[in-house]
C-alpha cells in the first residue's frame, strides 16, 4: 500500500525497512503490547496470529468492517433478479400455461428466489472478505522474517508500520522492546520478485488462449453458412434404426418393409370400410363384379363416363325442379353401378324400432335436407326459392326425391348419396351417424311412396273416406 | 522448530486413560484431550499431510480410484447407449438414479449443519470435525450431481436446467416445476458448501504453506491461501465473512432437502403428495450425513492418530444427533401411517399397506429396522461409545437410509391410481454396479483431501483451546480469590 513511501525515504543501497515486528509466544502478551501501542497514538499498526484472537480488534483500534451490508444488498439483488428472471421468462418472454395458474410472481417464486438470495449473498461474502483484504497477495514484507513462518502455527506478532504517521525507527524499537517480546526485527524489503514467475504467466496465458479456441470455432460456425450437412456430434434422434413406409427390407421374402394384413383380423376403422351398413353397398361383391366399375368409383373423375356425368349436371342447371325434364336433354347423372344394398338394414327395420327410426328420420330430414329438398321431397326447399329468384346461372336445383330415376334407386344409393355427396350436393356423413342416415333413407322411402300411392295403397274401409275428401284420383 | 515429534505426541495419546465423555456438573468437559499447545495442534494435523501415507492409504486409494474409473466408463457407456441399461421401465421411471441422488444430497447435509448451524448454537465441539465433514459434504454433492445429470437422457444437453432460452427453441426453463427448484437449491448449496469449505480452509492452508520445505508445495499452497499472513484486519472481515456464510447456510441447508422433498411431495402420487415431506426429509438428511461422518471419522481418527482431537466425547455428540434424528425419522413413518388412516383416503391408505405388505415388503422393514430401530441403541451409553458397536450402527442407518428412498420412490411409482399399470422394478446389473461405483468416487475424493488438505480446522481448534486455557484461567483465579 504505502510501500513506494517508505521505500523513498530510506537509503537506496540498504534494504527498504517496512517497520518493527514484535513476536510473542502467548496471546496475551500480545494483547497487552497492542493496547501500548495503540495508546502511544500509532495505528499503522498490526498483529499477526494463528488463530483470531479475542480482544484484539479493540486492542489495536480495529474498526468494525462494513462487508454485512454489502451482503445484504448482494441478497437484496439476488432476491429481484430471482423474481424478475422468473416473470419475465416464464410470464413475458416465453408464457407457459400451467393448470391455468396465473403469470407472473407466484408462491411457486419463492424456491428460486429464496435460493438465489442465499446465493447472491454467500458468494458476496466470500468475496467481499477477499476484496476487503485485498488478497490474494503473493508478495509480502512481512515474509521475510524467517521466524514470521510460525505465524501460522503458534506465534503472535504485532507490526508497527513505518507509514505511521507518528513513526520512528528508534523509539518505536524502544516500545516494543518494552513489552519483552521473544524477539524484535525489522521488516526489511523483500528480495522476492513481487510478479509471479514468467513460466506461470505464460502457461496461464497460454491455456487461456487454448480454451478460446473451441468457443471461437463454434461462434465461427454459428455466424457462417456452409452448403455442407449438418455436423452431429449426437445423433439425438436424427437417424434411427427403423424401416419407414414404402423401403425394401431383407427381413421378409417379399421384400417389403410394409406388411400385408393378417388373414382374418379387422384393421382399427377397417370396418366403415367393409360392412354395407356404412357404406350402403356390398364391397365383397365389388370386385367380383365389375373391376371397371370399381376403377370408376375409385378416381371418377379421370374417364369419360365422369366427364358426361358433368355435362349432364350443367344441363340440368336453371330448370326448375318441379317442370319435367326438356326434350332431348342428355340423360341426368349416370347412376353409380355399385353393388347396391337394396333392402334397409335390419336394426332399422325391426318391427320394434321402426317406428321410432321412422320418426328420427323425418326430424333428421327436415333438419338437414328439407331447406334444399323441401319438406315434401320434390326439390322446392326455402333454398332453392331463393336462389331461384336471384336467377343465378350456376344454380343446380335439388334432385326431386320423386322422380322416377330417384325413386327406383335401391336404398343403398340413397343411402350412399347422403354419405358421400352426389353431383352438387355435399356430403353428410360429417352431422349423420350411420343409423341416421339410414333413418333418413327410411323417410324418403316412405315419402316416395306417399307422394305416388295407389289407391290399391290405402285401406280398403278407408278409401271411401279418401273420396269423399278429395275428390280426385290419386296420382299414379 | 519446535516440532512436536511423533514420540511425543504417541505419548500424549492414551484414549483409554481420558474420558472427556462424563460429565461433571457445573465444569465443561474439555474438548481437545492430552494437554495440548498450538504447536502440538498444529503438528498433529499437518503430520496428516507431511508423513509420508500408510500402506492403508494407498491400498485403499488403489481399490476406490479404480472404482471411481469403472464408474466413470460406466458412464461413458451410459451416454453411448442411453438410459435403457438401467431398470428403469414403465411405471417406475424413477428407480435407481432419484434414489441415489437423493440419498447422497441427504449424506452431504451433515457438513454443513455442522458448520453452519453448531456454529451459531456455539457449540465449540464442532470444530474439530466441521472440516471434514464439509469436504464430506462436496463431495456427496459431486456424487448427488452426477445422477440428475445423467439421468436427463442426453446428458450433454444437462445445460439446459440452466436459466439460458434452450437452442432454437427461444425456451426458458419452467420456473414452476420443482424439479427446477432442486437445480437451484442443489446448485446453491454446492457452490455455497464449496465457497465455505474453502475459506474456511485459507488459515490452514497458510499454515501448510509456511511449514513446507519443497519450494513447489510452498508455492502451490501460497497460491491455495491466497497469501494469507494471519493480519488481525484480515480476521476480523474473514470472521465476520464466516459469520455471515454460516447464517446463509443454517437455512440454506434446511432449504436443500425442503426443496428435494417437493420433487416428491408437489406431484400427485399417494405416498408422495404430502405436507409432512420438507421436515421429515431435513431430519433423515442430517441422519444419514451425521451417520456417514461417524462412519468416516472413526476409522481416519484412527489411521492419522487423531484421538486427541478428534474425541469420544465428539463422536458421542454425534451420535446423540444420530439417535435424535433418527426417532425424528421413525415419529414421520408413524405420522404417515396415522395420516393414511385419518385421512380416510383410499389411496393414501392402499398405498401405505402397500409398502409393509406389498412386493417391496423387504425393503420397507429393512428401513424400518436401519432406521427406527438400531439407533435406539445409542440410548446405551456403552454402545454410544464403543467404536465398533457406533461404525456398525451408522452403516446400517445409511442402508436404512437408502432403503428408505427406495420405498418412497419405487413403491409409490410401481402402483398408482390405475391397476392395469401397475408393474414391479428390477435393477440391472448397471443400476448396482452405478451405485456402487459412487462411493468410489466419494471415497476418492476424501482420500486425496486428507492427503492434500488440512483435515482439521487449525486455527478453530486453537481458537477454542485459547477460549478454554483463559476459562480455565480465569476460574482458578476466582478460586484462588475466594478462599
Ligand atoms: C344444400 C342443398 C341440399 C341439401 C341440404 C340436400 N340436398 Fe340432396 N341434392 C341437392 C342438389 C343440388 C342435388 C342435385 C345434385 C346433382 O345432381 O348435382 C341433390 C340430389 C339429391 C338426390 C339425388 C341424387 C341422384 O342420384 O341424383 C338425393 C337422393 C338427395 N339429394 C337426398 C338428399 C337428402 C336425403 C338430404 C338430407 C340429408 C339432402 N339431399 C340434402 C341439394 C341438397
Amino acid at each position: 500500500m504505502s510501500d513506494h513511501k517508505s521505500r523513498k525515504s530510506n537509503d537506496t543501497k540498504m534494504p527498504k525497512a517496512f517497520g518493527w515486528m514484535a513476536e510473542y509466544a502467548d496471546e496475551e502478551d500480545l494483547l497487552v503490547a497492542a493496547r501500548k501501542v495503540r495508546d502511544s497514538g500509532y495505528t499503522q499498526t498490526d498483529a499477526f496470529t494463528p488463530f483470531p484472537v479475542h480482544g484484539i480488534d479493540e486492542a489495536l483500534g480495529i474498526k468494525p468492517t462494513i462487508l454485512p451490508f454489502i451482503v445484504l444488498c448482494a441478497g437484496i439483488t439476488g432476491l429481484i433478479t430471482a423474481l424478475l428472471m422468473q416473470w419475465w421468462t416464464n410470464g413475458v418472454d416465453y408464457k407457459y400455461l400451467i393448470s391455468a395458474k396465473p403469470f407472473g410472481i407466484t408462491p411457486a417464486s419463492i424456491p428460486v428466489a429464496f435460493e438465489l438470495t442465499i446465493l447472491f449473498s454467500a458468494f458476496t461474502s466470500f468475496f467481499g472478505m477477499i476484496f476487503l483484504n485485498q488478497l490474494p497477495r503473493f508478495s509480502n514484507p512481512v515474509f521475510t522474517n524467517p521466524r514470521f513462518d510460525r505465524v501460522t502455527d503458534d506465534r503472535f506478532f504485532l507490526y508497527v508500520n513505518a507509514a505511521d504517521k507518528y513513526y520512528n525507527r528508534e523509539s518505536v524499537k524502544e516500545l516494543l522492546a518494552d513489552t519483552h517480546p521473544d524477539s524484535l526485527d525489522e521488516v526489511l524489503d523483500d528480495s522476492t520478485p513481487s510478479t509471479l514467475p514468467r513460466p506461470i504467466v505464460l502457461g496461464a496465458l497460454l491455456l487461456v488462449l487454448a480454451g478460446l479456441i473451441p468457443a471461437m470455432i463454434v461462434l465461427n460456425m454459428r455466424a457462417s453458412f456452409s452448403n455442407l450437412p449438418r455436423w452431429h456430434v449426437f445423433f439425438d434422434m436424427d437417424f434411427q434404426p427403423k424401416k419407414k413406409p414404402q423401403q425394401t427390407t431383407t427381413i421378409f421374402a417379399d421384400g417389403r418393409s410394409m406388411r400385408p394384413q393378417v388373414k382374418g383380423t379387422v384393421g382399427r376403422g377397417q370396418l366403415t370400410e367393409q360392412d354395407p351398413f356404412y357404406l350402403g353397398y356390398d364391397p365383397s361383391k365389388l370386385s367380383a363384379d365389375d373391376a371397371s366399375t370399381t376403377v370408376k368409383y375409385v378416381s371418377t373423375n379421370a374417364n369419360q363416363d365422369s366427364a358426361s356425368q358433368v355435362q349432364a349436371s350443367t344441363a340440368v342447371q336453371s330448370m326448375p325442379a318441379q317442370s319435367p325434364p326438356p326434350q332431348g336433354a342428355p340423360a341426368p347423372t349416370p347412376a353409380l353401378k355399385l353393388p347396391w344394398v337394396d333392402k334397409l338394414p335390419e336394426s332399422i327395420v325391426e318391427a320394434s324400432n321402426i317406428e321410432a327410426n321412422m320418426k328420427l328420420g323425418k326430424v333428421k330430414f327436415e333438419t338437414y335436407c328439407s331447406a334444399c329438398h323441401g319438406y315434401g321431397g320434390f326439390g322446392d326447399g326455402l333454398v332453392h326459392k331463393r336462389a331461384d329468384s336471384l336467377a343465378q346461372g350456376y344454380w343446380t336445383p335439388p334432385t326431386s326425391m320423386h322422380i322416377e330415376r330417384v325413386r327406383k334407386q335401391p336404398v343403398g344409393q340413397i343411402f350412399h348419396t347422403i354419405t358421400k355427396g352426389q353431383g352438387k350436393m355435399a356430403s353428410y356423413a360429417s352431422a349423420l351417424n350411420p343409423k341416421e342416415r339410414w333413418a333418413i333413407v327410411l323417410y324418403v322411402k316412405a315419402l316416395q311412396r306417399s307422394r305416388n300411392a295407389d289407391i290399391e295403397d290405402v285401406p280398403v274401409d278407408s278409401r271411401s273416406s279418401l273420396d269423399n275428401e278429395l275428390n280426385v284420383e290419386p296420382t299414379k | 522448530m519446535n516440532r512436536v515429534n511423533m514420540a511425543t505426541v504417541a505419548s500424549n495419546y492414551n484414549p483409554r486413560e481420558i474420558d472427556n465423555t462424563a460429565d461433571v456438573p457445573g465444569r465443561r468437559a474439555q474438548l481437545v484431550t492430552g494437554n495440548q499447545t498450538y504447536s502440538s495442534i498444529t503438528n498433529m494435523v499437518c503430520r496428516v499431510a507431511e508423513d509420508p501415507q500408510p500402506l492403508l492409504w494407498y491400498v485403499l486409494f488403489g481399490f476406490s480410484s479404480l472404482i471411481a474409473v469403472m464408474f466413470l466408463s460406466l458412464i461413458g457407456y451410459l451416454i453411448l447407449n442411453g438410459v435403457g441399461i438401467w431398470g428403469n421401465m414403465n411405471p417406475v421411471f424413477w428407480a435407481w438414479p432419484i434414489v441415489n441422488f437423493v440419498f447422497w444430497v441427504g449424506i452431504a447435509h451433515a457438513g454443513t449443519l455442522i458448520s453452519a448451524i453448531l456454529f451459531l448454537f456455539r457449540q465449540n465441539w464442532r470444530t474439530s470435525i466441521n472440516r471434514a465433514s464439509e469436504a464430506m459434504t462436496i463431495f456427496a454433492v459431486v456424487c448427488a450431481g452426477i445422477y440428475p445429470g445423467i439421468h436427463v437422457g442426453r446428458a450433454w444437453l444437462a445445460f439446459w436446467l440452466l436459466p439460458y432460452p434452450s437452442l432454437n427453441l427461444w425456451m426458458w426453463p419452467q420456473f414452476r416445476s420443482p424439479l427446477l427448484w432442486d437445480v437451484f437449491a442443489v446448485g446453491t448449496y454446492a457452490s455455497t458448501s464449496l465457497v465455505f469449505w474453502y475459506m474456511g480452509m485459507i488459515p490452514d492452508i497458510a499454515t501448510y504453506r509456511d511449514r513446507s520445505k519443497s519450494p513447489l508445495r510452498r508455492m502451490v499452497y501460497g497460491l491455495l491461501c491466497l497469501g494469507w499472513t494471519g493480519s488481525s484486519r484480515h480476521w476480523l472481515v474473514y470472521e465476520k465473512a464466516y459469520t455471515l456464510l454460516a447464517a446463509l447456510a443454517a437455512p440454506l441447508v434446511l432449504s436443500v432437502h425442503t426443496v428435494v422433498s417437493f420433487d416428491f411431495a408437489v406431484s400427485q402420487v399417494a405416498g408422495w403428495h404430502t405436507t409432512i415431506f420438507p421436515p421429515y426429509f431435513v431430519a433423515g438428511a442430517i441422519f444419514s450425513g451425521f451417520a456417514m461422518v461417524v462412519t468416516l471419522l472413526v476409522p481416519s481418527r484412527a489411521i492419522y492418530k487423531l484421538e486427541n482431537l478428534i474425541t469420544l466425547r465428539h463422536l458421542e455428540n454425534m451420535n446423540k444427533i444420530i439417535l435424535a434424528t433418527g426417532t425424528l425419522v421413525g415419529l414421520a413413518y408413524a405420522t404417515e401411517a396415522y395420516i393414511a388412516w385419518y385421512s380416510m383416503n383410499q389411496y393414501e391408505g392402499f398405498t401405505f399397506l402397500n409398502r409393509q405388505f406389498g412386493p417391496y415388503w423387504w425393503a420397507y422393514w429393512t428401513m424400518v429396522s436401519c432406521n427406527v430401530i438400531s439407533p435406539q441403541l445409542f440410548w446405551f451409553k456403552k454402545l454410544r461409545t464403543s467404536l465398533f458397536w457406533m461404525v456398525v450402527i451408522c452403516v446400517f442407518v445409511n442402508i436404512g437410509m437408502w432403503f428408505e428412498r427406495f420405498v418412497i420412490t419405487v413403491t409409490s411409482l410401481s402402483r398408482d391410481f390405475l391397476p392395469s399399470s401397475w408393474g414391479y422394478f428390477r435393477p440391472t446389473m448397471y443400476d448396482g454396479l452405478m451405485l456402487f461405483g459412487s462411493f468410489g468416487i466419494f471415497m476418492s475424493l476424501y482420500l486425496l483431501f486428507c492427503r492434500f488438505l488440512p483435515i482439521i480446522a487449525m486455527s478453530e481448534v486453537k481458537g477454542i483451546l485459547s477460549i478454554e486455557n483463559h476459562a480455565a484461567h480465569a476460574h482458578d483465579d476466582s478460586h484462588g480469590q475466594s478462599h
